[in-house]
Formats: C-alpha cells, sequence, structure tokens
C-alpha cells in the first residue's frame, strides 16, 4: 500500500518538475496548446545523436509534432556511444519521455526489465503501415511490442560511380569472391586502398564478420554462433577469418587508427575504391555535396559459398521507443506514435535528408537512385540479421568480440587463441 | 556527580555547551554521513556485487557468483593480461621518467636558471587542464587527420599512426600523459623546496659538497614528506589513468588499461558485475602498495 503510493507521489513530482521547466522553456507553446484536443502535455525526447543530418530530420519531427497537438516538446540530444553507455542508468533514472533506440535484442533486453512503455495498442493503431517483419522486430520477448521503426539502411559494398575506371571493372559485375579479389589486385596496382575500413570504435569490423560468416557459413550458423549454439572454436569460424586475411592487404593499414568516419572520408576522397558500411552515411555525402552523394551506390558483398550465394545482410533497424519512467509516459507514448505514423515520417522525409523508412507509406517510387539500390541489395536478400552487437548478448560484443577483432587486426597469425578465448569468455558468461 | 565536584570548573571550561555541541554535531555530522553514503557505502556495495550477476537494474535479479568474475577476468580475458602489462609500463615510465624529470625541474627552477619563470609557467600550464581537456587536445593533434600528419604532409591513407600503432601508441600516451605529469610533480616539489631552510645548503656548500652531492644527502632527505606524497601520487596516477585513453578511444579498449575495463564491463547496456571485480582488482592494487610504503615510512619516524 505504502509502496503504491510513493510510487504516485514520486511519480507526480518528477511530473511536476517536468512541466515546470518545460514551462519555463516554452510557456508560448503552453498557452496555445490549450484549445488541442489530444494534448498530453509537455514531453522531453531523447535523440541518440548530434549529427547534423539527423537532428534536422528529428527537429523537423519534434516541430511537426508540436504544431499538430500544442504539445510541447523538449529536445535533449546526446552523442550516440555516450548515450547507449548511459541507457541503463538513463531509463531508471528520470529518462526522455520518447527516445531513439534500435530494435531487436537490445530493445528487447529493455523490455524484460520493464523499463519500457508497451506500445501494442500504438501497433493496433498504426501497425497496418509496416509490413509485418517490422512488427516482429519491434516484439518483446512477452509478445507485446515496445519499438516504432524508423529507418533501415544495408551493409554492403559502396562505391562511386565516377571511380569504375578507377577500380577497373564495373562494380556491378562483381558477383563472387574472385570477383571481388580481382578488382582489389587491379586498384592496388593503381595505387588505391580497396577496400576502406575502420575499426578503432571496436564495433565496425563486427559487420564484417557478420557478412563473412554469412556469405561462408550460411545464415543459421552465424545466427546459432551468436546464440552460443555453436562455439567460436569450429573450424567454420576459422574459415571466416581466413577469407578476412585474404582481404587486409588491400585495406588500408591504419584500420585501428580510424573509425567509420574516417574509412568513409577515403571513399569522399577517392583514395578508395570499396568501403563496406551501412548505406547511413549516404547523408554524410549529401552533406558533402549533393554531386558526392549522387555519385554513391552499394552493391551486396560477392557470394562465396554458392550454396548461401547473396541470401543474407545486415539491416538494422532504428527506430523510437517510450520510457516507462519517463515524466509523462502517455506524451512519449503520443509522440512515438506520431513518429511512426505516416504524417511524421513525412516530416521527416521533407527535410529531403535521405531515409529508408520502414514506414510502407513512403512510396518506394519516390525514393531517389541510391535508396532504390539499397532496396534491390535488401530484396535479394532472404534472411536479414541487424548487426552482431544487436544480435548477441550485450556483454559479449562491446566488452569481448570488440577487443578480440582488434586483437585480431594487430596479429592475425593469432586467430587460434583468439577464438579460443572467445569461447572460454562465452562460457563464462553469466547465466541470463 | 563526583567527578563534576571535583573537577567542575575545568571540566565546564572544556564541556561544549548545547549550541557548541550542536554545531560540532552538524560539521562532523554531515561530512561523515556524506562521506559514509557516497564513499564507503558504494565501495563496500561494489565488493559485494563483485561477487554476484548482475545486469544492474532490477535488484531481484541479483544472482551469488562467487568467485566466478574474477576467474573469469583472471583466467579467460586477454585483455586483462593486456592491461595489467600497460598499467605497468605506466608505472615504470612514470617512476623512472616522468617524476625524476619533474624533480629535475624543479630543483633547476629553485636554483633559479637563467629564464627560470618561464620554464615554470611552461611547465605548469598543462596541470591547469584536465586529463579529459588533455585528451582532446593531443587527440586532436595527433590523430590520422590531426595536426601533426597534416603538418608533415600525410592525409588520412598514409597517416602515421599514433594511436593505432601498437609497437609505440602506448609510449605516445605515456608521452602525452607526462606532459601533465611532469608539471605536476614540478609543481609539488618546488613547494617543497622553497619551504627548506637555505642554510642547510648554506652549511653543504661551506662543507665542500658538491651540487649531487647536496641534494642527494641533504635536500632529498629533509624532503622526505613531500617525497612521500610524490611516490603515492605517482602510483595513484598510474592505476587511475583512465580519462586519456577515454578521450582517445573510447571504450573499445583499443588501448586496454584497468581504469577503461570497468567502464567497459559496467557502462551500457552490457552492465556487468565483471565491472566491479575490476574495480575491486584496480582498489587492492592501488591501496596495496600506498599502505605498504606509508607503514614503512612511519615506522622509521617513530624509530
Amino acid at each position: 500500500m505504502s509502496e503504491v503510493t510513493n510510487g504516485v507521489s514520486r511519480r507526480s513530482v518528477l511530473k511536476g518538475a517536468a512541466i515546470g521547466t518545460a514551462g519555463l522553456v516554452g510557456g508560448g507553446a503552453l498557452l496555445s496548446s490549450c484549445g488541442g484536443d489530444a494534448a498530453t502535455g509537455p514531453l522531453s525526447f531523447g535523440a541518440r545523436t548530434v549529427d547534423e543530418s539527423p537532428t534536422k530530420q528529428l527537429k523537423a519531427l519534434v516541430a511537426a509534432y508540436e504544431a499538430k497537438t500544442g504539445n510541447t516538446v523538449t529536445y535533449n540530444a546526446t552523442e550516440s556511444n555516450a548515450f547507449q553507455n548511459n541507457l541503463s542508468q538513463y531509463l531508471q533514472g528520470t529518462p526522455d519521455d520518447a527516445f531513439q533506440w534500435m530494435a531487436g535484442y537490445r530493445m528487447q533486453f529493455f523490455a524484460e526489465q520493464g523499463l519500457l512503455v508497451d506500445l501494442s495498442d500504438v501497433w493496433e493503431e498504426i501497425g497496418d503501415q509496416y509490413a509485418e517483419s517490422y512488427k516482429i522486430a519491434s516484439t518483446g520477448l512477452d509478445g507485446k511490442q515496445y519499438f516504432i521503426p524508423q529507418s533501415w539502411y544495408p551493409w554492403g559494398l559502396h562505391y562511386r560511380k565516377s571511380m569504375i575506371a578507377d577500380i577497373g571493372l564495373d562494380p556491378e559485375d562483381i558477383y563472387s569472391w574472385d570477383d571481388l579479389m580481382a578488382v582489389l589486385e587491379g586498384m592496388k596496382g593503381k595505387g588505391l586502398i580497396g577496400l576502406a575500413s575502420a575499426d578503432k570504435g571496436g564495433w565496425e569490423a563486427m559487420g564484417t564478420f557478420d557478412i563473412l560468416n554469412a556469405r561462408i557459413n550460411g545464415y543459421q550458423f552465424h545466427v546459432d554462433l551468436l546464440g552460443g549454439r555453436e562455439k567460436w572454436t569450429d573450424d567454420r569460424v576459422r574459415e571466416v577469418f581466413k577469407y578476412w586475411e585474404m582481404l587486409l592487404p588491400y585495406m588500408n593499414t591504419n584500420v585501428l587508427d580510424l573509425e567509420w568516419d574516417g574509412a568513409m572520408q577515403l571513399l569522399l576522397q577517392r583514395k578508395a575504391g570499396l568501403f563496406f558500411n551501412g548505406s547511413w552515411f549516404g547523408a554524410n555525402f549529401k552533406e558533402q555535396s549533393d554531386a558526392d552523394y549522387e555519385d554513391l551506390w552499394i552493391i551486396p558483398f560477392p557470394e562465396i559459398n554458392p550454396e548461401h550465394a547473396r541470401d543474407t545482410i545486415d539491416a538494422p533497424i532504428d527506430g523510437f521507443c517510450a520510457a516507462a519512467n519517463g515524466a509523462n509516459p502517455d506524451g512519449g507514448k503520443d509522440f512515438v506514435k506520431f513518429a511512426g505514423d505516416m504524417e511524421g515520417v513525412q516530416a521527416m522525409l521533407d527535410t529531403g535528408v535521405p531515409m529508408t523508412s520502414a514506414n510502407s507509406g513512403q512510396d518506394t517510387s519516390t525514393y531517389d537512385a541510391f535508396q532504390k539500390q539499397q532496396l534491390a541489395v535488401m530484396a535479394e536478400a532472404k534472411y536479414i540479421t541487424q548487426f552482431l552487437d544487436r544480435d548477441t548478448r550485450p556483454d559479449f560484443a562491446g566488452p569481448v568480440v570488440g577487443p578480440a577483432l582488434q586483437s585480431w587486426f594487430k596479429n592475425p597469425k593469432d586467430v587460434g587463441s583468439i577464438l579460443e578465448s572467445l569461447q572460454s569468455q562465452w562460457d563464462a558468461l553469466p547465466p541470463l | 556527580m563526583a567527578s563534576t565536584a571535583v573537577g567542575g570548573k575545568t571540566r565546564r571550561r572544556r564541556a561544549f555547551s548545547k549550541k557548541d555541541r550542536v554545531t560540532l554535531g552538524v560539521f562532523v555530522g554531515i561530512p561523515t554521513f556524506l562521506h559514509v553514503a557516497l564513499v564507503w557505502f558504494p565501495a563496500v556495495a561494489t565488493i559485494g556485487l563483485s561477487f554476484t550477476y548482475w545486469t544492474g537494474i532490477r535488484f531481484s535479479d541479483i544472482k551469488w557468483a562467487g568467485i566466478a568474475n574474477y576467474t573469469n577476468i583472471i583466467f579467460d580475458t586477454p585483455a586483462f593480461r593486456i592491461a595489467l602489462k600497460n598499467n605497468t609500463i605506466w608505472l615504470l615510465w612514470f617512476a623512472l621518467i616522468a617524476t625524476p624529470l619533474g624533480i629535475l625541474l624543479a630543483y633547476q627552477i629553485d636554483r633559479q636558471i637563467r629564464g627560470h619563470k618561464f620554464y615554470q609557467s611552461a611547465y605548469y600550464m598543462p596541470v591547469i587542464l584536465s586529463l579529459a581537456v588533455i585528451g582532446i587536445i593531443w587527440n586532436f593533434m595527433l590523430r590520422p587527420d590531426g595536426f601533426v600528419n597534416g603538418l608533415i604532409g600525410r592525409d588520412i591513407t598514409n597517416a602515421v599512426s599514433f594511436f593505432g600503432d601498437d609497437r609505440w601508441n602506448l609510449y605516445v600516451i605515456l608521452t602525452i600523459a607526462s606532459w601533465r605529469h611532469i608539471g605536476y610533480i614540478m609543481l609539488l616539489y618546488l613547494a617543497g623546496l622553497k619551504a627548506i631552510d637555505p642554510s642547510l645548503r648554506e652549511a653543504a656548500s661551506i662543507d665542500g659538497a658538491t651540487e649531487w652531492q647536496t641534494f642527494k644527502r641533504v635536500i632529498f632527505p629533509s624532503m622526505k614528506p613531500v617525497n612521500i606524497i610524490v611516490v603515492v601520487i605517482t602510483i595513484i596516477e598510474t592505476l587511475r589513468a583512465f580519462d586519456i585513453i577515454y578521450i582517445i578511444y573510447g571504450t573499445s579498449a583499443g588501448m586496454p588499461i584497468l581504469g577503461v575495463l570497468v567502464f567497459q564491463n559496467i557502462a551500457g547496456e552490457g552492465a556487468s558485475m565483471k565491472g566491479a571485480a575490476y574495480a575491486v582488482i584496480l582498489f587492492v592494487l592501488s591501496i596495496g602498495p600506498i599502505l605498504a610504503y606509508l607503514r614503512q615510512q612511519f615506522k622509521e619516524d617513530v624509530k
């Protein structure tokens, strides 16, 4: 009994505090909201980015929401790594009512802990705007939805169309591993970096591991490995690193000195022919110039094992959640509903920042050429994975796999002991 | 009752009035409470949690793990060994290079060599910067698209890999850290040197002692309190090293050191009490040598 009262009073105190602050910030907007019927009160939104393009997009979303409902939204931006590192504490403390997050395991983990607002009724209202696969990706282990997808992007080989002559072969013709090796060798002869790579952040190279493993050993083995049902000491994992090692001579030598945006610069500055990454960086090209963006193209990673062809792709989904401990959870829910509804999606699209939305209301015929190509790359894949650090336990991905891949770059010959150590560290993980 | 009657006068003078007691209670009580609540409680809780499995969210999820986190770290985690090695090199570097350099500088400045005022401010400048800021400055200087690589005409394709190449990156970091540590030690030592009675030096020179002999036999021993502080600070600075590495490498463990391993395992979604176990190991490593050193020093004092 007393617990309940405490809970209520604590929450109303927080609510009062938040209203007070928000009222100070946006007194004018508050007044204008008096006439609105769907008003759920002022709320705050936590953005997981401080980059230019996504910020523009999210601010447009917030503005459209404010204009429609009259609710004031406080916009709080945090750099994405810092946001991720603090998320547990953030969600247990006084989080923003709605925030940007990722689908899959990372969302399910927090949903299990009771830190996210159940969005099942939102899905009932706007769910028909999404393909079933997005609903599955938004569903927690208890069968309820806790996530509203915003956008997706495929991981593939990117290149600049204007560099086809430098690359030596139209990359569209790269279908098999041998094609890729021939092209890389040709570029090396011309003094170009074949494959721009980065791993200073510890996660960038996970994408390469994912795709090599899926190409060589197939989707099922990949998810089983990440789920702990297969062993890292398996010869099939060794095989992945054997192929990876063949790529090393064509990579920039400072892989451990560059973060993903450094590797992107190599492509942007035409110092590298190919760049394996998620297509989100198209927005960064667009920030440079429209010409750079229009020059950008993507193809699927080549086939290695004909048995699996090119049937798997990493295509992470980003989106929104509402925080259970927020001062105004109803407001948070209302906001993410708007963000998932075509109206909110349109507000983001109208900024002109390229986005491949998860909402089927975004007519794919309005896609620009690069986005259409992303869709084509996706369409070829039968299986979609999220990304290594979204598909396995968080206490394994970051602290264990990340450093292991970095030490492999330092000493590829140590692959045996690195894989043994990966397995023993998996075995030593606490039971879930 | 009897005692108040006998020593009443003196006792009354010593006894605190009610107001005094309240004042004292507040002045002692509040800091003690804060200290216990904010320092001792988390420390003890960390030690306790290091023997459990927990995601850091719901108390009901805490599970007893025994020493599993420790065996995991010691036997299964290669990053731990690398971190120990890096911290050891860090300590040796600080103890054998940075700290003696700071002392040398302090001594030279105290001897008022030409331009000593300039050196004093120049070396002291980095000390006023926090280590995080120092990390930002040097990251800007040395990263692949940074100032130094630009200066020597290299772009990101062929940049000197200051932070990425295992052969020297630790020493690059140590040089950066020393940039501040030297100034810090210099300042501490200088303050000590200023307090030394000049007649000691005079006496030494009258006895015909050389500069080195004077320092070794006269100045250094009489600087004992400062020496203790310098040793302790050198050890602590080594073990708590975190800021610079975190700014430059993030949590990726591109350069494993104990401080980063604590953070990497406890922050974020993957909160695991392995981080608490790292923290306890770090605590034991820092407190052990410091206590041993202090005890030995005080024992000598008692003699």
